[in-house]
């Protein structure tokens, strides 16, 4: 069994759940926290990405990071190329998973009871402080699920990786685009294999952030 | 939380860090062939390596996909339609050489019944028959395979009394699964992929359908042009051909 698409995938969805919390979370605070012009906007665009079909998300996001689109044309001029590389595996299984990180982050944050961090502030917590020593940990359940969504979502990710990165054995074919494929090569054996890893790796992951869940508190 | 920072940045760098590094190996070519030519192919590829010293990567997949990708700057050196009318949209556009067009196959079309069905059906007529449930065929509004078949359904007249048992797939492998499922009892499919397990298959006759002209073209931002040339006329060439033909395609110079 080419265990290639394994390691790939367990990268690309590492990778992309750092960066959907690095980006998530903070998007999650201020959605639950703030009030500002356009925040009605945000929050209906944060879930879109659950609502268009994959592919079509896919192709809108690689005409924007293709060589010719916007985006591309200005990563091109510095030499580097997005589309088609497994960053661009990342990036896809980033929007479709983001969304899943800031509602249940959003949640979390929003049943924090606020007196609490009231009073954090009067005791001289700067914002910043408040955040890391009450919000977030009231709220870690909410986020922890969240992230653990995101990840699978992301291990699982298949039509805007399709379109963005392409489907390049060897290079950018993640996890389920390979048991794709050789289901379309009518390789069932080797479809099955590599589906049973997808399986264990999430099992193995659930199993251990429960127990990890269940030391800590 | 600086600790957990680390590892985010850590995470991170495990993707966005590592740059392939294959600069200087043996030359490459990227294939983008459509889905009803991964058996043959998969036969192909092997010998122009052999030949050449070149690694071949396939990828199959729908042609309009490929279509789309191609255009945003996919990399592929060599691209193999299902439908000339893709590559002929592309060449216009320049991105692809017109010059490198060269059609490779014309595409034939079976009627596929499911071994599990029982009664193996060697007439389109007999897809009327009330034990057949539902009868897969490619999409027609986008899939070249399922165009054909909707020709050669209405041809038989019996295109519009068969619709409500029409299933669609999305590509060719794709409705070639209903039937190897048994979840339809029978289907229409190209010849190329209709030799697995579980199903029969008979031919339909080419003139029940416009010819499935395919063609094939060379990707302008390809650095290996000559190498992508090379590959096409392989797969026309003494080598390709007999494969070619085994999995069920008509050859230039015999339609």
């Amino acid at each position: 069994m080419d265990s290639f698409p394994v390691w790939l995938s367990l990268r690309v969805a590492l990778s992309a759940t750092a960066l959907t919390l690095l980006t998530g979370v903070p998007t999650a605070w201020l959605l639950a926290r703030k009030r500002f012009p356009g925040r009605n906007a945000l929050e209906a665009v944060v879930v879109l990405p659950l609502v268009l079909p994959p592919t079509v998300l896919g192709y809108y996001l690689l005409v924007v990071i293709g060589y010719r689109g916007p985006i591309g044309r200005v990563l091109a001029a510095i030499g580097l190329e997005l589309a088609f590389t497994p960053a661009a595996a990342v990036l896809a299984a980033c929007v479709g998973s983001i969304a899943l990180v800031i509602k249940s982050a959003q949640a979390g944050f929003e049943t924090v009871d606020r007196q609490l961090e009231q009073a954090a502030r009067t005791l001289g917590r700067s914002e910043w402080g408040v955040f890391w020593s009450v919000t977030l940990p009231l709220a870690w359940r909410s986020v922890l699920a969240g992230t653990v969504l995101a990840f699978c979502r992301a291990l699982g990710e298949f039509g805007i990786t399709l379109m963005v990165a392409g489907n390049i054995p060897g290079r950018t074919q993640t996890l389920p685009l390979a048991i794709y494929d050789r289901v379309q090569a009518n390789q069932m054996g080797e479809a099955n294999a590599l589906a049973l890893v997808a399986v264990g790796i999430v099992v193995v992951l659930l199993f251990g952030l429960s127990r990890l869940a269940r030391l800590r508190y | 939380m600086r600790c957990s920072l680390s590892i985010v940045l850590a995470l991170t760098w495990l993707v966005l860090g590592t740059r392939s590094t294959d600069a200087a190996s043996p030359p490459s070519l990227t294939v983008f062939a459509a889905a009803d030519l991964t058996f043959a192919f998969r036969e192909i590829a092997p010998r122009f390596e052999q030949a050449t010293g070149a690694r071949v990567t396939l990828v199959f997949g729908s042609t309009g996909n490929f279509a789309q990708q191609i255009r945003q700057g996919g990399p592929a050196d060599v691209f193999f339609a299902a439908d000339q009318s893709f590559v002929d949209a592309l060449a216009a556009e320049g991105v692809l050489l017109r010059e490198t067009r060269t059609l490779y196959a014309q595409g034939r079309i079976v009627l596929a019944t499911a071994r599990a069905f029982g009664p193996k059906l060697t007439d389109l007529r007999s897809l009327l028959d009330s034990r057949v449930r539902h009868v897969a065929i490619a999409n027609p509004v986008h899939a070249p395979y399922g165009r054909a078949a909707e020709q050669a359904l209405r041809k038989a007249g019996i295109w519009e009394a068969l619709r409500p048992k029409l299933v669609f797939g999305e590509n060719i492998r794709h409705t070639l699964q209903f039937v190897q499922t048994g979840a339809a009892e029978a289907g229409i499919v190209a010849l190329s992929v209709a030799n697995v397990p579980d199903v029969d298959s008979v031919s339909i006759d080419a003139a029940m359908h416009a010819p499935l002209d395919q063609a094939a073209a060379v990707v302008r931002r390809s650095a290996r042009p000559e190498l992508g040339l090379a590959f096409i006329q392989f797969v026309n060439g003494p080598e390709g051909r007999p494969i070619m033909k085994r999995y069920g395609f008509m050859l230039p110079g015999e339609f």
